[in-house]
Formats: structure tokens, sequence, C-alpha cells
């Protein structure tokens, strides 16, 4: 059996450039990555030291058989998914320019990898603050209530405000830098 | 032809333009990757996720087709829509070629 560790990071829908440079950092370590589970648990294998080339697509669920066999052709190991994210490596050495580490090679298509990010993920957040979490906490302001449940709709509502305004803003930079590729 | 296929496909991007003009045979993904290193010695590298992206892109708007698979690998071709597109974009391209060298194009 070999020697297992679970480490518990956030990332946000906006932070998948910095998950893959950590990830890259914890293989370089020598610890590869073998799982990722809700809401944020990280589980990595013991395996020898390398530089490997962590890559995140948001797809959602819209994958098939011939999308993963062109990623394998290309030299990609597909070794998990989570919450819409294909989870690929491959490792640096074998990358022979620099667009042969990157899933994309043009700005375009990273640029529609954001929508798709926002359209599927960011939307429904806020539907769900602005149609549920807002007016219910208004409701429970309006009358007077003030008791655990209130307290933790209040924090709920701020941490709603914070991931929305955080994600958007980041989303809005990535989108701009890609354009500009 | 469909002005709203042509308004997005004329100018082209450079990955797009070799995706399609590879596909005058039918082609996986991958091999096209290829094909397109060895043209441009290795100038050009299209990736796995904008070769994905585009294939399916191109496949929707009708500018190429599903011929077979080989290998559990999709074979795409050109379908007549794409040629038009691809002749269009030709003819532009050698436009911009010609004045640049200082040639009138009267046509």
């Amino acid at each position: 059996m070999s020697e297992k560790k679970t480490m518990v990071r956030f990332f946000t829908i906006a932070d998948f450039e910095e998950e893959e440079l950590w990830l890259r950092r914890q293989h370089r370590m020598g610890w590869k990555l073998s799982s990722v589970a809700p809401p944020c648990f990280f589980t990595f294998e013991r395996c020898p030291p390398e530089d490997m080339i962590y890559r995140l697509d948001f797809k959602n669920g819209e994958t098939d058989d011939e999308y993963f066999q062109l990623f394998r052709d290309y030299g990609w190991e597909d070794f998990d998914q989570y919450a819409g994210w294909i989870y690929f490596r491959k490792p640096a050495a074998e990358a022979e320019s620099e667009a042969d580490g990157e899933l994309f090679s043009d700005g375009l298509s990273k640029v529609e990898m954001v929508k798709k990010i926002v359209l599927t993920r960011m939307l429904p957040l806020l539907v769900i603050f602005l149609c549920c979490l807002l007016p219910s906490w208004l409701r429970m302001f309006d009358g007077g209530i003030f008791n655990v449940l209130s307290y933790v709709l209040y924090a709920l509502v701020l941490f709603y405000i914070w991931l929305l305004v955080y994600c958007g803003v980041k989303l809005t930079r990535l989108r701009k830098k890609y354009e500009e590729k | 032809m469909d002005k709203r296929i042509q308004r997005i496909y004329v100018p082209m991007t450079e990955s797009g333009f070799y995706i399609l003009f590879c596909l005058r045979q039918p082609q996986h993904g991958y091999g096209i990757s290829q094909q397109v290193r060895r043209m441009t010695g290795g100038a050009l590298t299209i990736s796995a996720g904008t070769m994905y992206g585009t294939l399916s892109k191109m496949e929707a708007d009708g500018l190429i087709a599903f011929v077979r698979e080989e290998d559990k690998r999709k074979l795409y071709q050109i379908t007549p829509l794409g040629a038009e597109i691809l002749d269009l974009e030709l003819r532009r391209i050698e436009r911009l070629y010609r004045n640049s060298r200082g040639e009138i194009c009267d046509e």
C-alpha cells in the first residue's frame, strides 16, 4: 500500500491557474494527485519527484470518448474529474513546445472556457443569491429575528457576496488576459 | 451562402485555417496537429483543447463532417460549404500577399 496524504484547499471556480501550479509543485515534491473530493479534499499518493504539468479543462459534463482519445493522443493523462473539471497531467519533459504544455493554443478557446464557467457556474450562483438567499435574509431582518439561524444566514450572505465579487472580477481579468493573447 | 457563417469564418484564425485546409483529406484531430507541425516547421502547434473545440464548432456549422471511426478516433472531412469558405479565405490571403508585393488586385 503506497503512502497517501489528504490536503484541504479551497479553490474557487476562478482559481484554476493557481490550482494547476499548486498541483505541479506537489508533484515536484513527490506527491501526485490521485483524486479530488467535495468540497475541497485533495488526495495525493507518494511518487518519485517529477516536473509534471497539470492542466484543468472545464467541460461541465460535455465530454465523449473522442474528447479523451484526442487528449491521450496529445500525451495527456486524464486521471480525475470533479465538479465539471477534467484533470490532466503531462511530464514537462514531454512537452515539445510551450503550446504543447497547454490545453489551448489560442486565447480564443480559453475565452470560450471562461464564458462557459460564467454561464454554468456564476449565473446559477447569482440566481440562488438573488432569489433565495437575499430575500430570506431580508425577511428575517425585517421581522427582527435574531437567532443562530439569522447569523448563519448573515455569514452566508457575506460569503456569497465575497465569492461573487471575487470570481466576477477574477474571471473578467482572465478573459481580458486571454483576449490579448 | 449563409452570411452568418461567412462572417464567423472569414477571416479565419490561423488554427482554424490549417484545420480546414488539412481536412481536404479525411483526418482525425491528432493527425491534423502532426500534419500542421510538419507543414509549418513547428511554428504552429494546435493544442488538444483548441483542436477539439474547433472541430466541434466546425462540425456544428457544417464546414466539416464526420466520415468514419478508426481506433476510437473520429475522422472528419471538409464539406462543400467548408470548401466554399476555404476558397474565400484562400482568395483573401492571396490578395493580402499580392498587395504586400505592391500588386493591385482588380478582380
